[in-house]
């Protein structure tokens, strides 16, 4: 098994650069070979990717979040799942290129630097814990395509505005199908952070001694749960449309992830466990 | 083989000579009946706007000479437009294998007016049917015509040479479904009533656009769209309060002044709460005030912005050619492979070749069956029966000097399919 999984630790960038570069190809080539095995590629991936990650639960014994490393394939992986599963609800399968390339680099730095740890706290064991930081981070991805997306609109908006008719204009989707995307993806990372939030909170104070409601990283995540709750509220009852809710997916996110890295750099109490 | 074709086009001709040979379907139907036995065996007439074409065989071997060209072009003025302004020097000819892969062209869409537009194919379709009903085109054209359209469906599923909007009214249609998702959805205003803002509601119409309003400074104009169209008249006095309600405004008018200003605008998006908006702006001079542009969610396009997107298009379809070439030559070796095939000598090869190796395969197989003394005369008796069995149908082949061209040719075709003889080495080969 461990062969298994020194060979899927080396095969996993190689397959994500594949995925990118079969989505690059066809979204500014055109190319028909690209186009034909981009998406089989994409599935291939993911699934070798999650046969990764449960082989490397069950060979050392606890779900792979112990390090930063291990969180980082789980992002990938949410990352790619996540964009699977918008590929396939909204039938738009050309801004891969866009997405994909966030999961390859998160795990080639995770294949490169990722450790063999079978020796860990004893909370990490827990698939309980497993369960919240997986929903945690599959939010978190998920809030990062709707910044994608939103970005792409924002890009597509301003090219057709100014008559700029190039790749952009020709190979994206039309703009409200983008606002659609992104939506979807923010829906998709609500859910996810409620479940985080809810099984963080139900959980956590049982298992730890130091447990504490002021924790930064509890504020944080559900600082940024709050935000995103207020702004699919606020998009519902006053209606807003188009560039405005795109550049907000965008801040929000760029908000998320600097209260996120900050707090991860500079505070943790009890939540902190490498 | 012995195809020729004489035409005018847009490229020897001004509109207003090449109009003058434009033929309706019941001219097509007197002049192919007429040219029908002399001087063609075979032959059908093209005709739309943008040109007119004779394509006909003649009889006789293929290194007779064609029949006269210039007398043939006369032919051509004078059933149309005898004494006009259409001279001899207006019209091309072309002769065997030019005058196929002409066709083939005119198929693809290379060599109209238009690049990439292949309306012309249901054209030569109708006009072939005409002169197919009139008996005038044959076995031969038809197979031709065969060809004619597999390039046509070749070029329309292998390349994207009719694709891109390439005219006004599909270009602002176009940038439409790049704002929106579902145009079912969508309402859009026409405001005036010129040709080419009529026509872009046609094609949002056609892309089944929600529903339509209609804003003329005369109503009754308005109501004539409406009528054309489907949707509703409204008063021009109303068009500001409908900028609130539609999604897509399509103006084309001709004013002094701006019809719409960006305060209207501003106003409107306001009241819709900043839905997007695209507007097409078609009227020379503008209608709406190009600073509405600036806008949040407003998209609007004049006509430096149209243009902007066909150019793009016919570059692209520009770039085509080269594959739609391929595609012609390839359909163009495919044909004078069949029709290579029609050819007696050719079958008489064909056909002893099949059996000689048949023959030899079963000798090869069985010899060792036969003392060594004997093998030898194995071969030569089995050599004798295979020459002996194809002695008459060889003779029958080639003297069929008594049938018509499309007796031989059927008579060919069935010996070809009876054996199996498909598969001919092309010329080139």
């Amino acid at each position: 098994m461990k062969i298994l999984v020194d060979a899927f630790t080396i095969a996993l960038p190689v397959l994500y650069f594949g995925t990118v570069w079969a989505y690059a190809k066809a979204f500014f080539k055109d190319s028909p070979l690209a186009k034909r095995v981009k998406t089989p590629l994409l599935l291939l991936t993911l699934a070798i990717h999650l046969a990764y990650l449960l082989l490397r639960t069950v060979l050392f014994n606890h779900p792979p979040i112990t390090t930063i490393f291990e969180i980082m394939s789980i992002i990938s992986f949410s990352i790619t799942a996540a964009y699977t599963v918008i590929e396939f609800q909204t039938k738009v399968k050309n801004t891969g290129y866009f997405i994909l390339i966030l999961a390859f680099i998160f795990q080639t730095f995770s294949s490169f630097f990722i450790e063999d740890l079978s020796e860990v706290k004893p909370i990490l064991r827990s698939y309980l814990l497993g369960i919240h930081v997986s929903s945690a981070l599959l939010g978190y991805a998920a809030i990062a395509i709707s910044a994608v997306y939103g970005f792409l609109y924002l890009m597509l908006y301003h090219h057709i505005k100014s008559n700029r008719f190039g790749v952009i204009y020709n190979k994206l989707p039309n703009l409200e199908t983008l606002e659609k995307m992104s939506m979807l993806s923010i829906i998709v990372g609500f859910t996810f952070l409620t479940i985080a939030i809810a099984v963080g909170l139900f959980w956590l104070p049982r298992a730890f001694e130091h447990f504490s409601y002021f924790d930064p990283k509890l504020i944080g995540t559900v600082f940024i749960w709050a935000m995103y709750g207020i702004g699919l509220g606020a998009k519902r009852t006053i209606g807003w449309q188009g560039r405005k809710i795109m550049i907000l997916s965008i801040i929000a996110f760029a908000v998320s992830f600097f209260s996120l890295t900050i707090i991860n750099v500079y505070f943790s109490a009890f939540h902190k466990f490498y | 083989m012995n195809l020729v074709a004489v035409g005018i086009n847009h490229r020897t001709a001004p509109l207003e000579v090449r109009e003058k040979l434009w033929m309706s379907s019941d001219e097509i139907r007197t002049a192919v009946a007429a040219m029908k036995g002399h001087p063609f065996t075979e032959c059908f007439i093209v005709s739309t706007c943008n040109r007119t074409e004779l394509y006909g065989l003649y009889s006789g071997s293929s290194d007779d000479a064609p029949p006269d060209i210039d007398e043939l072009k006369d032919q051509l003025i004078k059933v149309k437009a005898p004494g006009g302004p259409v001279k001899r020097e207006h019209l091309y000819h072309m002769i065997s294998s030019n005058a196929i892969r002409h066709l083939f062209k005119v198929a693809s869409g290379i060599d109209s007016m238009v690049i990439g537009d292949i309306q012309i194919l249901s054209q030569i379709k109708d006009d072939f049917n005409i002169a197919y009903e009139e008996k005038a085109a044959g076995p031969l054209l038809h197979r031709l015509l065969q060809s004619t359209y597999h390039v046509g469906k070749r070029t329309r599923t292998e390349t994207t040479i009719t694709e891109g909007a390439v005219s006004v009214s599909y270009a602002a249609v176009e940038l439409a479904n790049k704002i929106f998702s579902d145009l079912s959805k969508k309402t859009a205003l026409l405001i005036g009533a010129g040709e080419t803002g009529e026509l872009t509601a046609k094609h949002l119409v056609g892309r089944g656009i929600g529903s339509i309003f209609v804003a003329n400074r005369t109503k009754a104009k308005a109501e004539e769209v409406v009528a054309a169209l489907g949707g509703k008249a409204v008063d021009f006095d109303s068009l500001h309060q409908m900028l609130n309600q539609v999604d897509i405004v399509v103006s084309s008018i001709t004013s002094d002044k701006f019809v719409v200003t960006k305060s209207d605008v501003q106003r409107a998006m306001k009241e819709r709460s900043n839905k997007p908006l695209f507007i097409i702006d078609i009227g020379v001079p503008r209608n709406i005030d190009p600073g509405a542009n600036d806008i949040e969610n407003v998209f609007l396009h004049d006509m430096d912005g149209i243009s902007a997107i066909i150019d793009r298009n016919v570059q692209k379809r520009r770039a085509e050619i080269p594959r739609v070439n391929e595609i012609v030559l390839e359909e163009l070796t495919e044909f004078h492979n069949w029709y290579n095939s029609l050819q007696v000598n050719p079958t008489i090869h064909d056909l002893r070749t099949h059996f000689e190796q048949v023959r030899q395969e079963e000798v090869e197989k069985n010899i060792n069956r036969f003392a060594a003394e004997d093998r030898e005369l194995v071969d030569l008796v089995t050599k004798r029966i295979v020459n002996k069995l194809l002695h008459l149908p060889t003779t029958n082949l080639k003297n069929g000097n008594e049938e018509t061209e499309e007796e031989k040719h059927k008579k060919l075709h069935i010996v070809r399919s009876l054996f199996g003889l498909h598969k001919h080495p092309s010329p080139k080969e």
